[in-house]
């Protein structure tokens, strides 16, 4: 595929989709950004800060809404390349799967009508169903899908099925699809206290383990390889995980955060007592009709905290990409701009 | 309790759908047998998460293959009427989330419908079936504090949450389009729990819409007095505060009593007995021991596992299937849905009324006029909703 020039993103007020856009214009793309009606544009706006004026020349903002047809053939009209990167967050699961598949399915089908060049599908690490492997092993491309999205939690399921309903529409109607899988992403405005590193209980943090890897990546890292991929020649059908280099565990990750002045109360709870607490959750929640839903379960347990390790072989192969930014100079911007011990 | 297995289906995979799923799971004599909705992916989330046999997309093919005994309207408020009427036709006892439909005429032809064919319908009013409401009922009942006067009823109402932010942030969404936009799809609830006491058939009515906030292109707030024969209400809507509570103050010739449906608790106060100074230690001491008795009760209840955000609704839906099974009337009266409804049908207008009063004085301009026209407006607005939804919507 020789190098696009128009690219039609989505999410573009995210926290990734905004670096994603920075990137697109600083490669040389003109971009289309479909944004909701009530989108926050001026956050955007402020995000590039002196440099709107200059990136705004090559930035065209439509408003609309991603699950109407007429919409999305208006904002592919003339597209080479689509960035997927909207997607809600939390919520419902139905209201998950109405803002996040249902527009999935609607804008690729219509990409596909169009016979728009390629579609990048940003999904999620979360997808995989590592529950089978062995502690210690290599979690890639090859793990399966987790055979039971629906026990894991709304987003995790919304995010599976939008990556199945893409699949189906680029398998069918022949749309060039390459799906992105990032692991935790974070950077200025998140953080990186995870719920795969600790939970929040009030004000205390349940420190989840704390010895397994983190499969991190650091927002601009994450922002350059996703626009890789709508470039690189030859990878039509692929799918590509995406995490940095030198992953830290858990425990690394508290100890940055303690050392650059933030005061986290924690307390660990090691694996074996996490797999116990899921089958107490599983238990009590099963005789009490739900009074306290099993939120904490051995499925659960073995895809979020498993001892695993992770590869960006096939990323660094493919998208031509390595991360840019080193870990430590990540957590130090990431730390620098994150005042609070908030977690997500 | 029922005997016979009923063959349980839903329509409108939406957020209330997961609730109503939930409980027909626990009920012993329910077989959830088909999910419906228009978007094939949210019927396929509810199917699958609720390991529902069967899902469609088409309501009246539904109908035909799943064949179910008693069907669950879960959509939006504007489908409610055809697609109740639809199953009641088919023979299909229906349960209708609330509101019960998007105005009185719609409600009296889902009503008039069930009778024809000889079928229970029953109205989602299932925070009457809550065990601290029914607690409250009960101490009313025996006389504790005398005869009830008037009843305040207040909801928190959270804006920021899931469904609050789809609706400021959708200009199009279908809450907007009924004649009383956001309060529509949630006052009845606080509002049957003034009529429970208020039985008048059409209380007199002030009311007034607003919004505070003024990003907020819709009104937030609702305020509404109402008097009937012995017994007057107060409604306060409202969107500003915190925290989100469903509170209800009953006040007797006797005593009061207030019940708050998030914390489990119900209180009564039924004044001091000592004079001056020492009742200013008896109270606090009789709220010490009020609460040592609430936190006995919540214990026990907590060990009997018995704290369930929709028990109301697990309780509803049980009594409605042994209605079915015993050839009763439904736990929610068809007299109580009509009656509920007319009055939102009244306070819409109202608000709409005072809306134009507000706005034509502002303008300078002598709205009363008009005034006539406004309650029109309402059935105008009404129209304009149906005519401008497909039959089977959105989730509610
Ligand atoms: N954050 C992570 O750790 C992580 C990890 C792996 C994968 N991902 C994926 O990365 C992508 C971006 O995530 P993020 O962290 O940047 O999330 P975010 O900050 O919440 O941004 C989500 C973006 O999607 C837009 N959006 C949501 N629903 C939409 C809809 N129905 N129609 C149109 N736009 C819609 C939002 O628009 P508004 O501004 O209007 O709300 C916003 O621009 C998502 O696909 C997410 O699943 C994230």
């Amino acid at each position: 595929m020789s190098i696009p020039r128009r690219a039609l993103l989505t999410g573009a007020t995210g926290f990734l989709g905004r670096r994603i856009l920075r990137e697109l214009v600083r490669g040389g793309w003109s971009v289309r950004c479909a944004v909701r009606p009530a989108s926050d544009i001026q956050s955007l706006i402020e995000f590039f800060g002196d440099g709107w004026s200059l990136a705004s020349r090559q930035i065209e903002i439509l408003p609309g809404n991603l699950a109407d047809a007429g919409f999305c053939r208006e904002i592919t009209d003339g597209i080479d390349c689509i960035f997927h990167a909207a997607a809600s967050l939390t919520g419902s699961v139905s209201s998950l799967v109405s803002n996040t598949v249902v527009p999935t399915r609607t804008l690729f089908a219509v990409a596909a009508d169009q016979k728009v060049g390629r579609a990048v599908l940003v999904s999620s690490l979360g997808v995989y169903g590592p529950q089978k492997l062995r502690c210690g092993s290599v979690l890639d491309e090859t793990c399966p899908l987790d055979e039971f999205p629906a026990r894991r939690d709304g987003y995790t399921y919304s995010k599976t099925l939008q990556e199945e309903v893409a699949r189906t529409i680029s398998a069918d109607r022949g749309l060039p699809l390459v799906v992105i899988r990032p692991g935790v992403i974070y950077g200025d405005e998140r953080g990186v206290l995870s719920h795969r590193i600790a939970l929040p209980l009030g004000s205390l943090l349940l420190r989840m383990g704390g010895h397994q890897q983190v499969p991190l990546t650091y927002v601009d890292n994450c922002a350059a390889a996703i626009v890789q991929a709508g470039q690189a020649n030859g990878i039509d059908g692929e799918t590509v995980n995406l995490i940095d280099d030198d992953l830290p565990t858990g425990c690394d990750v508290i100890r940055r955060y303690r050392r650059s002045g933030h005061r986290l109360r924690t307390i660990g709870v090691p694996r074996w007592a996490i797999l116990w607490l899921a089958r107490f959750n599983e238990w009590y929640s099963r005789t009490s009709d739900d009074q306290i839903p099993a939120v904490l379960t051995r499925h659960r347990v073995n895809a979020m905290w498993k001892p695993l390790r992770y590869s960006n072989e096939r990323a660094r192969r493919l998208l031509d990409w390595t991360p840019r930014i080193s870990l430590d100079e990540a957590f130090q911007r990431t730390l620098q701009s994150t005042t609070s011990s908030s977690t997500r | 309790m029922s005997h016979q297995r009923y063959r349980v289906a839903l329509v409108g995979c939406g957020q209330i759908a997961d609730a109503h799923l939930q409980q027909i799971r626990r009920i012993s004599c329910a077989e959830l047998v088909a999910v419906c909705d228009l978007e094939p992916l949210l019927a396929r989330q509810a199917a699958e998460r609720f390991d529902v046999p069967t899902q469609f997309t088409d309501f009246d093919q539904m109908l035909g293959e799943a064949a179910p005994d008693i069907l669950h309207v879960t959509t939006p408020v504007h489908t409610h009427a055809s697609l109740a009427c639809r199953a009641l036709q088919a023979g299909v006892h229906v349960y209708v989330e609330k509101p019960f439909a998007v105005d009185l005429a719609e409600a009296r032809r889902i009503v008039a419908t069930a009778q024809k064919n000889n079928r229970l319908v029953c109205l989602g009013h299932d925070q009457l079936f809550d065990p601290a409401w029914r607690q409250c009922v009960e101490l009313v009942s025996s006389g504790t504090i005398g005869d009830v006067q008037h009843v305040d009823s207040y909801l928190a109402y959270p804006l920021q949450g899931p469904f609050g932010r789809q609706v400021l942030q959708d200009h199009n969404h279908w809450v907007r389009r009924l004649p009383g936009g956001l309060f529509q799809n949630t006052m009845s609830h606080p509002l049957y729990r003034i009529t429970e006491f208020l039985t008048d058939e059409s209380p007199a009515i002030q009311a007034e819409w607003f919004s505070r906030n003024i990003e907020h292109d819709l009104p937030t707030e609702l305020r509404l007095n109402l008097r009937g024969r012995s017994v007057t209400g107060t409604l306060t809507f409202t969107s500003s505060t915190r925290p989100c509570r469903r509170v209800t103050r009953v006040f007797g010739t006797q005593g009061s009593l207030e019940v708050d449906l998030d914390t489990q608790l119900c209180r009564i106060d039924r004044g001091e007995r000592f004079p001056g100074a020492f009742a200013k230690l008896e109270a606090p001491i009789r709220d010490v021991v009020t609460s040592l008795r609430n936190l006995a009760r919540n214990t026990a209840r907590f060990w009997r596992a018995e704290f369930h955000y929709f028990a109301g609704m697990y309780e509803l839906f049980q009594r409605f299937y042994a209605a079915i099974d015993a050839g009763e009337a439904a736990p929610v009266s068809d007299r109580e849905s009509l009656r509920v409804t007319a009055i939102m049908d009244e306070v819409f207008a109202t608000c709409r009324q005072n809306d134009y009063l507000s706005n034509s004085a502002d303008d300078g301009d002598d709205g009363r006029v008009v005034l006539n026209l406004i309650r029109e407006t309402g059935e105008l607005v009404a129209d304009a909703c149906r005519s401008s939804h497909s039959p089977v919507g959105r989730p509610s």
